[in-house]
């Protein structure tokens, strides 16, 4: 689950292809605009690879850390199906950072170096994750609208340039429409449940309003940096499209249930064929991102110390004659 | 110590403010190459990879990872480094002039032949 | 056919595989390494799974729905053994009940296999393959973890030694034992349990690992009569705590 790489709009972006090589470049570019894959152990400019490493393993992050909120709820799940179906989407997500952090694998940095970086805080993680999931229906919330969101990204970036993260994302979706469905599902019958359970539901998407109106980012400033990364098919579309697209599909079912949203100027405006809403609090997304969100020192400290009573066991377990080198695709 | 809104996290006894050693290198231990069968008859498929110690916890890895959901009936693992590839720089040696028709089952054209021999013994 | 009997059976059996299976998912998300993660969190799911079909088989001969009996139960009304409901502590432990139980579930569903009481033989047919896997995988998990380092050896052994009366608990006769292998419906705790060492000591032997003499087992027994340590209780309010708000509310 994850909305869009976050790429800082003050990083200096003049030099991004000074010294390639332009031969390469131009054939590397021709590959691409041909809508062929780039594959490992292609050339690629320095940036791509950079740009690629960083988004992925955002991308794993954001799943790993995502079983957490989830996860506050596995032991209390209301019943047995609700019991099953969200161990299976946890754990979906944790298979999910597996396949990504193998994507980012294939780029040339190990899967040790992106867990330390996460874990030591260097790495970020889409944000929407350092909200607490404070009842059931946070967690139901999570399934239908934050996955609802992972899937508008994931779907663009599947049709992006570098083969093994497309591969990934391919079977990413898949399972993300289970998500998707299981969490309409409990929204839907907690909205259409008891005037406890619809005040839960109501209370829960009430709170991650302003998280999901941040999961995109914000407004993508114009630079010759985001035009690269679109060029080359990293940047699949812009942080506003998407955002676009999401409400235009998941506001008009969310007041179908009679649900109100905390936004009294959100509407689709006639004229533009786009939607109107109050500009989130960027200062906001910027202070969370930056560490200082409800459950930032939470969830690393839980990450390190997952790491740390699972290291007996990983030690336990290699051999002599380990040897890693980079995966294949 | 934290107290959760996760009965798991405040159960687990963490520090917040906790530090570890960073994951040394082979901490992962390596990546086996997984193939995938779907049904009797299938080709085996590469799908992915999967970290693992040795071969038989790859093989459980690898069934979880890749055939949780839909039909499976056979799986392999091979050690990433025990495979062995042709680069991409020289995916040209792939290229096939088109004049290479004999290996090419449109390259006989049987038919015209005995078409030619029909019409001139008036067959 | 005997239905207090087959009750009692079937509410053991499930009691188990939930609380089991609940304990497994505590470590959904929290693993030792991604794919064991991954692997771990599908016996846990097989586990819930299994005990929701006894459930249903419960609720066909009378008992309360299976989401009402599971969730909205108190403690002293739980037939699990009490192996069951001890905390995970490390991967140590955890990975030692898994192989204990699972070798004895995979026996006790091969044994209903043939069960007079069709139902049961049924649902014992269809989860073998799954049983199968669990077993796999305890016994790759707890060979591999015993040859491992010096610290994992002496885990895996101070595990196995704690582990070892609560695990022989498992095999509590129940009062109608001889109802039930007289009418074929179950061939009884004490045959199972006969079973079951033969099933674990090669890997035991393999693994380097040592049982107690035996004239230090000391089965703890209690949980089939719904006497539980101290940990049952706060699981039980926990699993139920959404539930239990509005019990007749679907969810």
């Amino acid at each position: 689950m994850y909305g869009n790489a976050y790429i800082d709009p003050n990083e200096k972006a003049n030099s991004i292809v000074a010294g390639e090589d332009p031969e390469k470049l131009a054939e590397f570019e021709a590959r691409i605009s041909k809508g062929e894959k780039i594959e490992p152990k292609d050339w690629m400019p320095k940036e791509y690879r950079k740009q690629l490493i960083r988004m992925i393993e955002q991308h794993a992050h954001s799943e790993i850390i995502g079983a957490l909120p989830e996860g506050t709820w596995i032991t209390r799940a209301p019943g047995f199906q609700r019991k099953l179906a969200l161990m299976a989407k946890v754990q979906d997500e944790v298979g999910h950072a597996q396949l990504l952090y193998s994507a980012a694998e294939t780029l040339g940095k190990s899967r040790e170096a992106m867990i330390n970086d996460l874990i030591t805080g260097k790495s970020k993680y889409s944000n929407v994750f350092n909200y607490p999931a404070f009842e059931w229906a946070d967690a139901c919330i999570i399934a239908w609208l934050i996955d609802a969101g992972a899937i508008i990204n994931q779907v663009a970036n599947a049709k992006g340039s570098y083969g093994p993260y497309c591969r990934a994302l391919d079977r990413i979706c898949t399972e993300e429409s289970f998500h998707l469905k299981y969490g309409h599902d409990a929204v839907v019958t907690l909205a259409t449940g008891t005037p406890y359970q619809r005040k839960m539901v109501q209370d829960a998407l009430t709170r991650w309003w302003p998280p999901i109106m941040h999961f995109f980012g914000p407004s993508d400033k114009i630079s010759q940096h985001t035009e690269i990364l679109m060029k080359w098919k990293v940047k699949m579309a812009s942080n506003d499209d998407m955002r676009q697209q999401y409400l235009n599909m998941y506001v008009p079912k969310i007041w179908d249930l009679g649900l109100t949203l905390p936004d009294p100027n959100l509407k689709k405006n006639e004229e533009t064929g786009k939607w109107d809403y109050t500009e989130p609090d960027w200062e906001e997304f910027k202070r969370v991102i930056n560490g200082d969100g409800p459950c930032n020192a939470e969830r690393l400290a839980v990450r390190r110390n997952a790491e740390e009573r699972g290291r007996w066991v990983r030690e336990a377990l290699k051999t002599a004659d380990t040897k890693y080198i980079v995966p294949l695709a | 110590m934290i107290k959760s809104l996760d009965p798991r996290i405040t159960r687990a006894e963490i520090e917040l403010n906790n530090s570890i050693a960073p994951l040394e290198e082979n901490d992962q231990w390596e990546t086996y190459e997984v193939f995938h069968q779907k049904k009797r008859g299938d080709q085996h498929m590469h799908v992915g990879i999967v970290h693992a110690a040795n071969p038989d916890m790859a093989l459980l890895f690898a069934k979880e990872q890749y055939g949780r959901r839909g039909q499976s009936v056979n799986i392999w693992v091979v050690k990433t480094r025990e495979v062995y590839t042709t680069d991409y720089e020289d995916s040209d040696i792939f290229d096939t002039v088109p004049e290479k028709m004999f290996r090419e089952a449109g390259g006989y054209k049987v038919m015209e032949k005995i078409n030619k021999y029909k019409k001139e013994h008036k067959i | 056919m005997n239905t207090p009997a087959i009750k009692e059976l079937l509410y053991k059996m499930a009691d188990d595989l939930l609380i089991i299976g609940h304990r497994h998912s505590e470590w959904t998300g929290l693993g030792p390494i991604l794919e064991e993660d991954i692997s771990f969190s599908s016996m846990a799911q097989d586990k819930i799974g299994q005990s929701q079909a006894l459930f249903q088989l419960l609720h066909q001969l009378g008992e309360p729905d299976a989401d009402t009996n599971a969730f909205t139960r108190n403690a002293n009304q739980f037939y699990n053994a009490q192996f069951a409901e001890l905390p995970n502590e490390e991967y140590d432990f955890s990975t030692v009940r898994h192989f204990l139980y699972d070798h004895a579930d995979q026996l006790r569903f091969e044994m209903l296999a043939h069960s007079s009481y069709e139902p049961l033989a049924k649902l014992a047919r269809k989860v073998k393959g799954e049983l199968k896997y669990h077993v796999f995988h305890a016994n790759t998990w707890m060979v591999k973890l015993a040859q491992g380092t010096e610290e994992s050896k002496a885990r895996m052994q101070t595990a196995l030694s704690n582990a070892w009366n609560y695990a022989l608990g498992m095999f509590e006769e129940s009062k109608f034992e001889k109802e039930l292998i007289a009418a074929k419906i179950f061939e009884g705790e004490a045959a199972l349990k006969t079973k079951w060492i033969q099933a674990i000591t090669p890997f035991i032997e393999k693994a380097g690992l040592k049982l107690p003499p035996e004239k230090e087992w000391n089965p703890v027994y209690g949980g089939r009569k719904n006497f539980h340590t101290e940990h049952l209780d706060p699981l039980v309010k926990e699993m139920g705590e959404v539930f239990r708000v509005e019990p007749a509310s679907q969810w």
